[in-house]
This record gives structure tokens, C-alpha cells and sequence, in this order.
């Protein structure tokens, strides 16, 4: 086992780079986890000489994936790293061209307290998008970001990633819109990268790739109407790589169930299926309850998770039932499918997709059928109640060698039992110190996420230990490493151990006194206790990702 | 405009058919409608329909994605039952270009703008176009001007909406989702409006 290196960007050689500076101050707070942007405020009026004087008119009902995306990908992005290392200590008002003497607008001011920003601009330096506040307000930063690529770019290729002090700028190209996360959080350049591709997914979730064609006619279409009223679904999914691993797993997971029920949901779901629906899918919050595909269909864990934070954020699709169009990427994305979505109640909904866009009638009687099933077999009254009592935790982690089956809960306190409000305060985990785990099955392409206990439980140490995995992640699929590998990395927080085999990833987050020779037993005791209730946690069979 | 095609005609296009499914019979006094709303995204239309459907008026605003569907069924003056079903559409410029996925196998359009916002009004106009041009040619129009309780605020005159939905054949009314005013009015007016226009058209062919 080798000791991770602090950072893999350091040696890398340096281009020195006459940019303007970026301002220390810029960053000089970390957000609150919970604050959420208002995503409901703004609501651009919309022109009103033609809704489609933008001339944007994305093919629809297509159901032919394409390879034409993936040429384009491999073109954008075969690009280079640069350093920049600052030329002087960074002051604070000389950032933006043209704004030597720093008496920056109301706007910038609350957004320059952040540690990271997403911003997101067409070719032309128009802003689309930017994380916090209106993005007309960031034109001139636009500029200077527009300036940078058109530097880099001019120098021969695309520029990805520049250093300036401790801050990253991370680049993404997508053909005319480009993708640009400032951050101080020390974040891997892959995760943030990751993070600006999964924005990029979402914005082809609303609106497909064929908004391109729009730059083709004209290098200054304005993108942002097309956009209109969907700041929460960004800021949602912004919010959601702090604390839905998911977002670097690339892989999903399901709501811990009684194998019979979820059988029972499944069972009608393949019904549905076969009746000519594309995609049939249950979900409760971001959880998988069940999910069926037509023949040969196939759903990405990535759509997945940027079809479910649009319905989750769209406040609109739980007033009553809805047909909408959307556009899986890593489907087609260059195509709309159409989703009739439907909340059973506040958390549980079910989203039927299909290519044709007069199925509605015929998707409204599908959930009704849906809907007499989930409630004689118990589904959504037991979706409620694993809710409440959580998946799997680490103090219930039982002892090896097991004989016999094992249950999700088996040892555990019922939740209304007195007992088991005292333990979030007296609990220190379970075994050897083990905090947390998370594992992912490669070849389900899902994950199971132990639930958050003492000491970790409050939303700024949840999102440490995800920076901590993730910064994991990255380094175990850097290429050029065996198939078997682990990881043992201790710091002042916790000793993270990572082992990758063909058939699964764990991540696990110890107590930073933990024995090392101990924790590498307990991990063997995670992965048996996940085969044991592997049927509860996970979705197994009739899996539309396998074949 | 490419839009691949209409709903299935499951259920009927015209205006007030007898409703069989549910136990109607030949009772023609059990009437179906399919009603759409259009208009710019804000003008107040799901407040509009959740004001008639559910009774409630939420101010935080929740965009419409797509379009919602929604039914009430109400009973008119004469014992007649209407049962409504109300697509609800985005009025966001995104969706324009599925508009007649929505609007084609309507019996009524309820074309909504907002008196405080001129330019929602001549959204209106450009919706009343799109139907006349693109919409079945027996579709009954409304044209609704909402937040009538900003009347501080108004932008557009009564008689400016009254004399173009006259123009155009439309049926006419101000509402306010918020404090209810002809909320019920509108649906129910429309119905009168829709028969009588129904049996005139009828009278004149
Ligand atoms: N004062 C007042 N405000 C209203 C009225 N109706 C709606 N609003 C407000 O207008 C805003 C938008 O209303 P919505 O019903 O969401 O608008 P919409 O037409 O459905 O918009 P889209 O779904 O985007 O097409 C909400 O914040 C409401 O509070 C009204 O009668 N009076
Ligand atoms: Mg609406």
C-alpha cells in the first residue's frame, strides 16, 4: 500500500501566464451547505414577438442513439494542462479588467465570499449560467474568462485547468459553450471536471445538444431564455456534489427494501414495460426503488441522476400529474424523450419515458395500474418507512464469520424505541473505529452509502469525508493502475482506506487512530455484510445496465 | 413548427360530448371538456387553475415544466355536470414549439395574460395567431387578463383586451387567482359562451 501524494499538479511543468490575478478574497469563506440559492426570484420575461424567434427547434421522438457525440467529445477534449504560477502576491482589486480600484458592484460582493463558482458562458463570451447571481451582472467576468480561452486556445489547444495560487480554474469545452469551475477547495481536478461535465449533462437534459445549432446560425445567440426558470435545477445539482455521491460514482442506489416488495414494484413496472413504455422508474427522493427498461434499452447512472434532480427540483411536477419533454444525454443527446411524472406523495414518484409524444392518455393509465399495485402491496407505505429508518449503519456492522442469512436491521433498535434517541450523541461508530463506508457494486452499477453517524453528522463533516472519497476516487481511476488496488491515506480527520477489485469498489472512513492491520478486517466485514442483505439494498436482475 | 403529432383522439374533439365512460349514458347533460391555457410563463396560469381546481392560492411561484393535467368537474345552474380536463402549459419560450401537443385536441383555449405586463399581452396576441392559424378551427378562445387585483399596477386597459378578444371572436374576462375574483366565472362563463357559439355555428350551417 502507498501513501497517496498530496498533489499530482504540482510537478507538472509551468507556463507562465501574464493573466489578471485572482482575487485571494474571492474565496475567502466557505458557503453554508444549506443555503440555497433562490432559484424561484428571477423570471426574465421572455420575448414577446415569437417563442421561437430563437429559432430553436430540437428534434424530438427520435429514439436512435448516436456516436456522433463521442467524436466530438474526444476532439474537445483532448487538451492540456497548464500552470500559472502568480507573478506577485494577488491583490484584491485588480481582477477584473477595467476595475482596477476595486469598487465592484452590490452583486459581486456576496458572490466573492465563496470558495468555489461555477460559471458558464457560450464561445462568444455571452453568459448562460453562473452559481451565485444573475449572470448578466458577470459579463465583464465573462469577458475575462473568454479572454483566457481565447489565449489558451490561440496558443494551440484548449485550455483545461490553470493554477493561481491555491486557486484551480477548470475548463470544459463543449463545442460552443464552455464550462468553467473557479475553486479553493482543493477539490481533484477530475472531480471538478466531473462536476462541470454532469452541468453540462443537465443543461442537454432540458434542452438537448441541438442547442448548438443555434451558435452555428449565430455565434451571439443568447441561450439564457431557453434557460428561464431553471436556476433551482442548477443550483439543486450544485448543492447535490456536496452530498450525493453519486455524483462521482457514476452509479446509483436504491432505497433499502424487503426483497418481496421490491419485486412486487418491479413486477408491474416490466408490465408497463412491455406495453411500450421506454423507461419505467419508481424513486423515492434520489433513491431507486425500482426500475425496468424496454428491451435492450439502457439508462445511464448519470441520467439517472440528472432526470431525478430535475423532477426533484421542478416544484411544479408535485402539484398534479405532468408530461414534459426531457433529453437523457448519455441516451440521446440530441433528442427529447417525453416523461409523464407523477408523485405519489411527497417523496415517492414515478416517471414513465417513451419517444412518442402522444402517449400521455396511455402513461396516465399505466401509473393508475401502477399506483393500485404499490398500494395493495404495501410499496409506498414501506418506501415511508425506510425512510425513516434508514439503510444500513455502521454500529450494526455484525461480527465475523456469519453463518446463516442475514437482515438489514437485524440487530438494531426499532426507531420509535426510546434507546435509539440517545445514540446519535453517545455512538462513536462501529467496529475498529469504522465511521462510514460507501460501496459500489461495478457490475449492478450501484452503490449503497452507509447512513451518517456520530462523529460524522453535521453536513460540513458529511461533505469533508465526500471531498475525502472523492479525492480517492480520482486518484484509483487515475490510468495506468493494476485492476487490484488499495488505498490507506490518515490525516488529522480520519484514515480513509480504499480497496478496488474487478467486481467492486469500498470506501471506507475510520476513526484516525484506527489500527491499520484492524480496519482492513472490517472492510472484509463490510463486503461480507453487503453480500448477506444484498438483496435488500440493492436491485438485482432485470438490471437494464448489464447487457 | 415539426411537431411530431396530436394525442390519440381517445376521447372526443368536439365540445360537450355526451360522457359515456363513467356510467353517462346518453345523458347529454354530463359534459367533457378539454381545455388548454397558454400565455407567457408568469402571467398566473397554474395559479388560475389551482385557484379553480384545489380552492388555493400559493404566491411563492413554481414554473411549469412541460405542462400539468388537472380535472374538477362542476356543476352548472341547470343541474348540468361539466368535468374539465385542463392542460396547464409552460409558458416558458422553451416549450413554445410543443404547444400544439397540448392545444390540438382542445375544445377550449384559455389565452391568459397579466394587466401589469404589456408585453405578456402581446404574447397573448401571438398565441391567439398561432391557434387561429395552426389550432382546430372550431376551438372557442378565451382571453383571460389576470392580476386584476394589481390594479395600481395595470398596464393594459379593460377595453384594450375586451376590444381585441371581440376582434378575434373571443370570449373575454378578468380574473385574479389570487383573491378568486372570476375565477369560477371564467369556467363556467365559458361553458354558456361555448354552447351557445357551438349552437349558433350550428343555426348558421
Ligand atoms: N397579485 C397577483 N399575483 C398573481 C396572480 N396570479 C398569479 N400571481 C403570481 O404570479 C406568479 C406566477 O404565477 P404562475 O401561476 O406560476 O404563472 P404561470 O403562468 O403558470 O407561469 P409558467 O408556469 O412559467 O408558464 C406567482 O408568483 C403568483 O404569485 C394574481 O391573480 N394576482
Ligand atoms: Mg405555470
Amino acid at each position: 500500500m502507498s501513501e497517496m501524494s498530496s498533489s499530482e499538479h504540482d510537478s507538472e511543468s509551468s507556463i507562465l501566464l501574464h493573466l489578471p490575478p485572482l482575487s485571494q478574497s474571492l474565496f475567502d469563506a466557505e458557503p453554508s451547505d444549506l443555503q440555497q440559492p433562490n432559484g424561484s426570484a428571477a423570471r426574465p420575461s421572455s420575448d414577446p414577438s415569437s417563442p421561437t424567434s430563437s429559432g430553436y427547434a430540437p428534434e424530438r421522438g427520435s429514439s436512435t442513439a448516436t456516436s456522433v457525440s463521442h467524436v466530438e467529445e474526444v476532439l474537445s477534449n483532448e487538451i492540456q494542462e497548464i500552470t500559472i504560477h502568480d507573478p506577485q502576491p494577488l491583490s484584491h482589486s485588480s481582477w477584473l479588467p477595467g476595475k482596477r480600484h476595486g469598487d465592484e458592484d452590490d452583486a459581486s460582493i456576496s458572490w466573492r465570499k465563496r470558495k468555489k463558482h461555477f460559471f458558464v458562458l457560450s464561445h462568444s463570451g455571452k453568459p448562460i449560467y453562473s452559481r451565485y447571481g444573475d449572470e448578466h451582472k458577470l459579463a465583464g467576468f465573462s469577458a475575462t474568462l473568454q479572454a483566457i480561452i481565447s489565449f489558451v486556445e490561440n496558443g494551440g489547444d484548449h485550455v483545461k485547468l490553470v493554477r493561481a495560487g491555491k486557486h484551480q480554474v477548470v475548463f470544459l469545452v463543449k463545442g460552443p459553450i464552455y464550462l468553467v469551475c473557479i475553486s479553493c477547495t482543493e477539490e481533484p481536478y477530475e472531480s471538478l471536471r466531473g462536476q462541470l461535465e454532469i452541468i453540462h449533462g443537465q443543461m442537454i437534459v432540458i434542452l438537448t445538444k441541438s442547442v448548438n445549432r443555434c451558435f452555428e446560425k449565430n455565434p451571439k445567440f443568447d441561450m439564457t431564455p431557453l434557460l428561464g426558470g431553471t436556476d433551482i435545477v442548477f443550483s439543486s445539482l450544485i448543492h447535490s456534489f456536496s452530498w450525493n455521491p453519486a455524483t462521482f460514482l457514476h452509479a446509483y442506489t436504491c432505497l433499502p427494501l424487503a426483497y418481496a416488495t421490491r419485486q412486487a414494484a418491479g413486477a408491474i413496472l416490466q408490465d408497463v414495460a412491455d406495453s411500450g413504455v421506454l423507461f419505467a422508474i419508481l424513486m423515492c427522493r434520489h433513491k431507486v426503488i425500482s426500475l425496468v427498461g424496454a428491451q435492450k434499452a439502457s439508462l445511464h447512472p448519470d441520467d439517472m441522476l440528472l432526470l431525478a434532480n430535475f423532477v426533484m427540483s421542478s416544484e411544479s411536477f408535485r402539484t398534479s400529474e405532468a408530461f414534459s419533454p426531457v433529453c437523457l444525454p448519455r441516451y440521446n443527446a440530441l433528442a427529447f424523450l417525453y416523461a409523464y411524472i407523477h408523485f405519489f406523495d411527497d417523496d415517492t414518484y414515478l416517471m414513465l419515458l417513451t419517444t412518442s409524444s402522444d402517449s400521455f392518455y396511455h402513461l396516465k393509465d399505466c401509473r393508475i395500474g401502477i399506483e393500485a399495485v404499490l398500494l395493495k402491496s404495501n410499496v409506498l407505505s414501506e418506501a415511508q418507512r425506510s425512510l425513516l429508518d434508514g439503510g444500513m449503519r455502521v454500529e450494526d456492522l455484525p461480527p465475523l464469520p456469519r453463518s446463516g442469512s442475514s437482515h438489514l436491521g437485524q440487530h438494531r433498535v426499532p426507531s420509535d424505541s426510546p434507546e435509539r434517541s440517545r445514540e446519535p450523541d453517545c455512538g462513536v461508530g462501529g467496529a475498529a473505529g469504522l465511521w462510514h463506508f460507501i460501496y459500489r457494486s461495478i457490475y449492478l452499477d450501484q452503490y449503497i452509502s452507509s447512513e451518517f453517524s456520530s462523529p460524522i453528522n453535521t453536513p460540513k463533516q458529511q461533505k469533508r469525508l465526500y471531498r475525502g472519497y472523492q479525492k480517492l476516487f480520482a486518484s484509483m481511476h487515475d490510468k495506468g493502475i493494476g485492476p487490484h488496488k488499495t488505498q490507506f491515506r490518515r490525516d488529522e480527520n480520519y484514515v480513509l482506506l480504499c480497496w478496488v477489485t474487478q467486481d467492486f469498489e469500498l470506501y471506507a472512513a475510520f476513526d484516525p487512530l484506527a489500527d491499520k492491520a484492524l480496519a482492513i478486517k472490517t472492510c472484509n466485514r463490510v463486503c461480507q455484510w453487503v453480500k448477506d442483505v444484498e438483496n435488500e439494498i440493492f436491485l438485482l436482475g432485470a438490471s437494464p445496465f448489464s447487457w | 413548427m415539426g411537431c411530431g403529432s396530436s394525442f390519440p383522439d381517445r376521447d372526443s374533439r368536439q365540445f360537450g360530448r355526451p360522457n359515456t365512460e363513467n356510467g353517462g349514458g346518453q345523458d347529454a347533460r354530463n359534459l367533457r371538456v378539454k381545455l388548454v391555457l397558454l400565455g407567457d410563463s408568469g402571467v398566473g396560469k397554474s395559479c388560475i387553475v389551482l385557484r379553480f381546481v384545489r380552492g388555493q392560492f400559493d404566491a411563492t411561484s413554481k414554473v411549469t415544466v412541460g405542462a400539468s393535467f388537472l380535472s374538477q368537474t362542476i356543476a352548472l345552474q341547470d343541474s348540468t355536470t361539466v368535468k374539465f380536463e385542463i392542460w396547464d402549459t409552460a409558458g416558458q419560450e422553451r416549450y413554445a414549439a410543443l404547444a400544439p401537443l397540448y392545444y390540438r385536441g382542445a375544445a377550449v383555449a384559455v389565452i391568459v395574460y397579466d394587466i401589469t405586463s404589456p408585453e405578456s399581452f402581446s404574447k397573448a396576441q401571438y398565441w391567439v395567431k398561432e391557434l387561429q392559424k395552426h389550432g382546430s378551427p372550431d376551438i372557442v378562445m378565451a382571453l383571460v387578463g389576470n392580476k386584476a387585483d394589481l390594479q395600481e399596477k395595470r398596464e393594459v386597459a379593460v377595453q384594450d383586451g375586451t376590444d381585441y378578444a371581440e376582434k378575434n371572436g373571443m370570449f373575454f374576462i378578468e380574473t385574479s387567482a389570487k383573491t378568486a375574483d372570476n375565477i369560477n366565472e371564467l369556467f363556467e362563463d365559458i361553458v354558456d359562451y361555448a354552447t351557445s357559439k357551438l349552437h349558433h355555428d350550428v343555426l348558421a350551417a
